[in-house]
């Protein structure tokens, strides 16, 4: 718990709704915006891929490497916070 | 590149078709001898191999790259959806839907695969790769995924290993009592530093353990045994002696191997010292709960919800306000006795109020006695209407 930011417990703490994506722990404001270019607008269309990747750490990780240049503690903070947003509310 | 290291006399039957196969040779009749099968091999790998190394070294390496992939798999982005499913498949990877958005990341994955795997085969040895190639990636989710996560499956693990090991000393001990104890230093090879580590300080609590084993007790009652260090040490020795009585046909080199196992399983419970002793051995924790669901409990300790000033001071208010329910009470009663008097007055047909009025009269003029008549008279009236 002590690794967890305030942006991930208050992401994990209420279903996502219409959130957008800088709401995603580890991703701000620059690689919120590159995800928003590829067409990756809101919090639940991240999710979406979270999920074809069947939740798989390292494949999710990568496909954020790539698609927004997200570093490994970005990578890790929105893995954990998607993950754990998963446990509680899938 | 494993073709020009191996002799191929020494491939199976099986294995040289596969290599003719995937060096387009025709294949020879099924029946026919393994030497048919060496003779195709030599001829036409061994010709192969001869046209690589007279070729330059770059388009050898890229005949040897070539072949290779051939033998593996084709470049990944050539593939089809299913195809590259199948080839991630073959390395042990289960593949989630290759979708537009998927597919990319899945190529990597392969082509690392493959990577890895050539690699592999340079050394010479393929399947050792592929092993190690699993347990590397066993390693690196271990070191990237959080401790808790994994904590789980790690207990479990290490469970199924110590009960593994477990296993393994009984049947170990059977034949080193056959022996004559030639054994123990070959199974205490690989621990024994742990062992010295460990023996002084267990042989004493152990010691009693062991008879206990011998007796017949489970290793998991060891186990439990040895953790209870609360236990004095002096019941144990007056123990140790009483089974020493029980026990005389033990030879000493039996319970010997007893206290060189003892330290080994000892350093078992010093690995896993959280692990509880149970009768099938296996440890589950507790799934962590399902937070927000109906009734679950929250991970996150939020405060209650925060009630604004106007519900407190209402609150306060209605705590020092008379409760409902004795209103009501109070309410009824009173309307029982207002009900109680009425019916009384009723019955009496206003005599007692008549008698008040003619007390009151007493010292009133004799006009008023024909007016008291009248009343009088009124109210029989009355109470003959009603």
């Amino acid at each position: 718990m002590s690794s967890t930011s305030q942006k991930h417990k208050d992401f994990v703490a209420e279903p996502m709704g219409e959130k957008s994506v800088m709401a995603l722990a580890g991703i701000g404001a620059a690689l919120g915006k590159r995800l928003e270019e590829k067409g990756f607008d809101k919090a639940y269309v991240v999710l979406g891929q979270f999920l074809v990747l069947k939740k798989d750490e390292e494949l999710f990780r990568d496909w954020l490497k790539d698609t927004c240049g997200a570093n490994v503690k970005q990578q890790g903070d929105c893995y954990g916070c998607l993950k754990e947003w998963c446990d509680a509310f899938l | 590149m494993s073709l020009f290291v191996e002799d191929p006399a020494y491939l199976s039957k099986s294995r040289l078709k596969s290599d003719l196969v995937a060096h387009n040779v025709a294949l020879p009749p099924t029946k026919s001898k393994k030497e048919v099968y060496v003779d195709l091999h030599l001829k036409h790998i061994a010709h192969n191999n001869a046209a690589e190394f007279s070729s330059d070294e770059e388009d050898q390496e890229e005949d040897v790259a070539d072949k290779e992939e051939d033998a593996e798999i084709p470049d990944p982005s050539c593939l089809t959806d299913d195809d590259l499913k199948a080839a991630l498949l073959e390395h042990g990877v289960k593949a989630g839907p290759i979708v537009a958005s998927t597919r990319a990341l899945y190529e990597n994955k392969l082509r690392r695969l493959l990577q890895s795997e050539g690699h592999g085969c340079l050394n010479g040895v393929e399947k050792g790769v592929l092993y190690s190639d699993s347990e590397e990636e066993n390693g690196e989710k271990e070191d990237e995924e959080s401790g808790s996560e994994r904590a789980k499956e790690e207990t479990v693990e290490q469970s199924d290993q110590a009960q593994q090991r477990s296993s393994q000393f009984p049947s170990g001990s059977q034949p080193v009592m056959s022996s004559g104890g030639s054994l123990i230093s070959s199974q205490a090879f690989s621990i024994t530093q742990m062992v010295k580590e460990v023996e002084s300080r267990r042989s004493l609590t152990t010691s009693t353990d062991s008879e206990r084993e011998l007796n017949g007790s489970n290793v998991q009652e060891h186990w439990s045994r040895s953790t209870r260090l609360d236990k004095p040490i002096v019941d144990k020795y007056t123990i140790n002696n009483q089974s020493l009585y029980y026990t005389p046909k033990e030879s000493p080199c039996i319970r010997d191997m007893k206290l060189s196992q003892e330290p080994v399983e000892d350093m078992l419970q010093e690995m896993f010292p959280n692990t509880e002793a149970t009768p099938t051995g296996i440890c589950a924790t507790r799934r962590r709960p399902i937070k927000g669901a109906a009734g679950r409990p929250f991970q996150y300790a939020y405060p209650d919800t925060p009630a604004s000033p106007t519900t407190l001071e209402r609150r306060e208010v209605e705590r020092r306000l008379v409760p409902f329910q004795i209103q009501i009470l109070v309410f009824v009663i009173v309307a029982c006795l207002l009900y109680l008097i009425y019916v009384c007055v009723e019955d009496y047909s206003f005599s007692p109020f008549v008698a008040l009025l003619d007390s009151l009269d007493q010292g009133s003029d004799s006009e008023e006695g024909p007016l008291l008549q009248a009343e009088t008279q009124d109210t029989p009236a009355l109470s003959g209407q009603e």
